[in-house]
């Protein structure tokens, strides 16, 4: 096995995909225990839309405070009021708390501008009753079950119930992944992080889906008297897919960088990193997913077919050295053999 | 073949152009979403249960509200119990919050004068008549040489009262539903609390039965008694609904309203007197209001980093798959041209603005855009190294490569699908983009990406595969 960048660009490259699934396997579920366990013992930060309250935002223009701006929120009726300086690209101040029942929205804004120095209609605010936080949260993980059980019942009747199987556990694990990151950093989750949640699982199952879809064209592909592994075939197939899995992730990560780079770092815009820093690891996970965790998941469960059992003791019975390219190459024959009328030259061999 | 691929790839030009021409010169432009150019969000659940039918109703009035403070795209929406309302661009914000959380007050109030809003010599009669400074000292004589030079001055909104200063116990000027008709009214001594039920029904001529609840059945027989034989306004958020002239001081509880109704006014009329009695109370679920300049900043931030990415996208394809790479960037010229297009048209004739959560699935659809091309090139090059020539290989790997794009674009919409009916808000305007641009993904990979694929092959490849980006060392060439 050569791991030559060369050997990739040009299609020569014969990774073990398979061989070395149940180490790759292992190591995911240790790093998704891992996140799993963060998020129970760290808890989220849920924003203001989950729990309620109140933030504002006030344009940093004259020399004031985060204490004075404190001040004044308690002075409005605030207790608990957080002041936060944000700077890079625009400069403001983040107010964030709980509104006392006797006091209003308003007030706040009028006592904050007094001591910031600037006009009403300069401050953005956003007030969430408690109740609706739950109905977020609730719509969202009805939407979900919905999604995932049509997603299942969708690749049962397009593929087979294995892969359906596959798929939903790679989804699993980039869900667990990216919300366990946002558990370990304390990353502040609002229903735009919830929309990267949702955006990363169509696009696991997007990547996944080409995965499984070629690995299917391939199956078919295979004449009956050809002997092969399943474990061989899933190889082939994943080395086919591969680099259009690696360039697909990196032109999808692309614009969701310079979102995070040029929109939030350059910029200041914070709405816009809410979105992009669950997008990338979100993107970067789900495309080693599909490779690393979905395909060997439907391996482990296919080989125990009674077929591709007895496709697995015949190779071992002859033993074999290059197996991925020797597979890849029964593969492009067989293929040949159904597309056209049978050549007398045919590439690769056959036993 | 070659003929239709030719047809295919100029009605695609030729649609996006012409879509894209039309939308700009007809001067639309896409909506912008309050997070993008600042306004007002405010998202309203009602209080108790409520009817369909209720529920409409306060939308209606909501409506109602909004477009008198005069937004340029308000955008309300029922989305499952709860109403979106999004004023982008909206001026007074803090009033404009106030007024839509309001609850709907039907209020009774007897007529003191009714006046044409379109006679100037009637406006200024009653703007004498209103003013309080006036409303002493002057007698008839010294009036009517006032009024007669100050003609010209005296527009409508001087006169009316405006709504904040609309409270029960006020003298006020208003106007009829239609605006065609103006009245003075006297302070409210009831409120439409009282009404117990309302309903309109046939009988002889369209009529509306009111019954009232014991202390409005008091209040009611006081109201008739002093204003016998005169007219008492139903007034329902600062618009007179009906005037009805009282014709009996004793009604025990019970009253008919009967005038030239047709069904659809009769029935109109029972609705505002039972929903202005049972005033639906909403709760302001989520509030947001966006500075001007910080929508301005996120929307800078957002179309910088857009095109940065779109360049970067396009600098990797290039370098990677070579000639290849250019039709992947005309076919995402096309569908951005395409969907340019569709933003425009659903915010003009929707008035449905984008939002920075669709702005977000829009970015990210670049990347399954791109996936089409990608999935369908790894093919291509794929036959290419096994030996198949260039051309063969561009006009068979498609069959294949499509089905998958298919597929996997299946499983975008049905997310999409699944996500715009059971969520609400921002979820929701992102589903949507994410599916129009699954869907335009689909139309130019099949209709653009391939033929122009195909014509590139034949034309300007031929039997130099490294164009396409294929090493240049091809295994073997079957016979």
């Amino acid at each position: 096995m050569s791991f030559s960048l060369r050997a990739l660009y040009r299609g020569e490259h014969s990774w073990d995909f398979i061989g070395v699934s149940r180490r790759v396997l292992a190591g995911s579920a240790l790093v998704v225990l891992i996140c799993v366990a963060a998020i129970f013992v760290r808890g989220l930060n849920l924003g203001i839309e989950f729990e309620g309250g109140g933030v504002w935002e006030i344009p940093a223009v004259s020399e004031v405070t985060t204490d004075d701006l404190r001040d004044a929120a308690s002075d409005a009726g605030m207790s608990d009021a957080r002041v936060q300086r944000i700077s890079g690209g625009e400069d403001f101040f983040r107010v964030r708390g709980e509104l006392a029942i006797n006091s209003s929205a308003e007030s706040v804004v009028s006592e904050l501008a007094q001591v910031a120095r600037v006009d009403a209609e300069m401050i953005s605010t956003r007030t969430v009753s408690p109740s609706f936080g739950d109905e977020v949260a609730g719509k969202a993980r009805r939407a979900l079950i919905v999604f995932l059980i049509l997603i299942a019942v969708y690749l049962t009747l397009r593929f087979e119930w294995k892969m359906a199987l596959g798929a939903l556990v790679a989804v699993a694990h980039d869900i667990a992944f990216t919300v366990g990151i946002y558990a370990i950093f304390q990353f502040e989750i609002s229903p735009a992080t919830v929309v990267a949640f949702l955006t990363i699982m169509g696009y696991s199952l997007y990547d996944t889906i080409v995965v499984f879809d070629r690995v299917k064209d391939n199956e078919r592909s295979l004449s009956a008297k050809s002997r092969m592994t399943y474990a061989d075939l899933a190889n082939v197939s994943l080395n086919q897919v591969i680099m259009r899995s690696v360039n697909t992730s990196i032109t999808s990560v692309l614009p969701v960088l310079s979102l995070l780079v040029v929109g939030s770092l350059a910029l200041g815009a914070t709405s816009l990193q809410e979105f992009a820093i669950a997008l990338l690891v979100g993107l970067i996970v789900g495309s080693y997913s599909s490779l690393f965790v979905a395909m060997p998941v439907v391996a482990q469960l296919k080989r125990r077919e009674s077929h591709w059992v007895e496709q697995e003791r015949s190779a071992g019975v002859l033993g074999q050295s290059n197996a991925i390219e020797d597979a890849a190459a029964v593969l492009a024959a067989d293929r040949y053999d159904r597309s056209s009328p049978p050549r007398p030259r045919k590439k690769g061999r056959k036993r | 073949m070659r003929r239709s691929h030719f047809v295919s790839l100029v009605l695609v030009v030729a649609f996006a152009a012409a879509s894209l021409v039309g939308v700009l010169s007809a001067g639309w432009r896409p909506v912008l979403g309050v997070q993008l150019q600042g306004g007002v969000e405010v998202v309203l659940r009602p209080a108790d249960e409520i009817s369909d039918e209720q529920f409409e109703r306060a939308i209606e009035i909501i409506r109602n509200r909004v477009d008198a403070i005069g937004v340029a795209e308000p955008d309300i929406t029922r989305q499952g119990t709860q109403v979106v309302i999004q004023l982008p661009g909206v001026k007074d914000k803090q009033r404009a919050v106030d007024l839509i959380g309001q609850t709907a007050e039907l209020r009774f109030r007897p007529v003191i004068n009714m006046f044409d809003p379109y006679d100037p010599v009637q406006l200024a009669a009653v703007k004498e008549a209103m003013d309080p400074n006036q409303e002493d000292g002057s007698d008839n004589e010294s009036s009517v040489e006032t009024t007669e030079p100050q003609l010209p001055e005296i527009s409508l909104s001087e006169v009316l009262t405006p709504p904040q200063q609309d409270e029960a116990s006020a003298t006020v000027v208003l106007l009829g539903s239609g605006g065609q008709a103006g009245f003075i009214l006297a302070p409210a001594p009831l409120t439409g609390e009282v009404i117990a039920e309302a309903a309109a029904t046939f009988q002889g001529q369209w009529i509306v039965n009111v019954s009232f609840n014991d202390e409005g059945a008091v209040l009611f027989d006081q109201m008739a008694a002093a204003n016998y034989e005169r007219q008492v306004a139903i007034v329902l958020d600062g618009v007179v609904e009906s005037a009805p002239t009282i014709n009996a001081t004793e009604f025990n509880g019970r009253a008919v309203v009967s005038g030239s109704f047709d069904e659809a006014e009769a029935k109109n009329l029972a609705l505002v007197l039972r929903f202005g009695a049972l005033p639906v109370e909403f709760e302001r679920d989520d509030v947001r209001t966006v500075s001007a300049t910080l929508g301005e900043g996120t929307l800078r931030a957002g179309v910088i980093a857009g095109l940065v990415g779109l360049a970067l996208v396009g600098l990797y394809m290039l370098l990677y798959y070579r000639l290849l790479g250019l039709v992947a960037i005309c076919s995402l010229a096309t569908s951005g041209a395409i969907l340019w297009s569709i933003i425009a048209w659903l915010g003009e004739s929707r008035g449905l603005a984008l939002t920075l959560a669709g702005a977000t699935g829009i970015i990210v659809s670049i990347g399954v855009q791109v996936d089409s091309n990608i999935v369908y090139y790894e093919r291509i090059k794929e036959e290419v190294r096994r030996g198949r020539a260039v051309r063969s290989a561009a006009d068979g790997s498609f069959r294949a490569a499509y089905s998958t794009i298919i597929w996997a674009d299946l499983a975008s919409l049905i997310g999409a699908g699944v996500l715009y009916q059971l969520t609400s808000g921002t979820v929701r305007g992102f589903a949507l983009y994410l599916g129009i641009t699954t869907l335009i993904d689909l139309a130019v990979s099949f209709f653009f990406m391939r033929p122009l694929v195909i014509l590139v092959a034949r034309r300007l490849v031929g039997e130099h595969p490294s164009r396409l980006g294929v090493s240049k060392k091809v295994q073997e060439v079957p016979s």
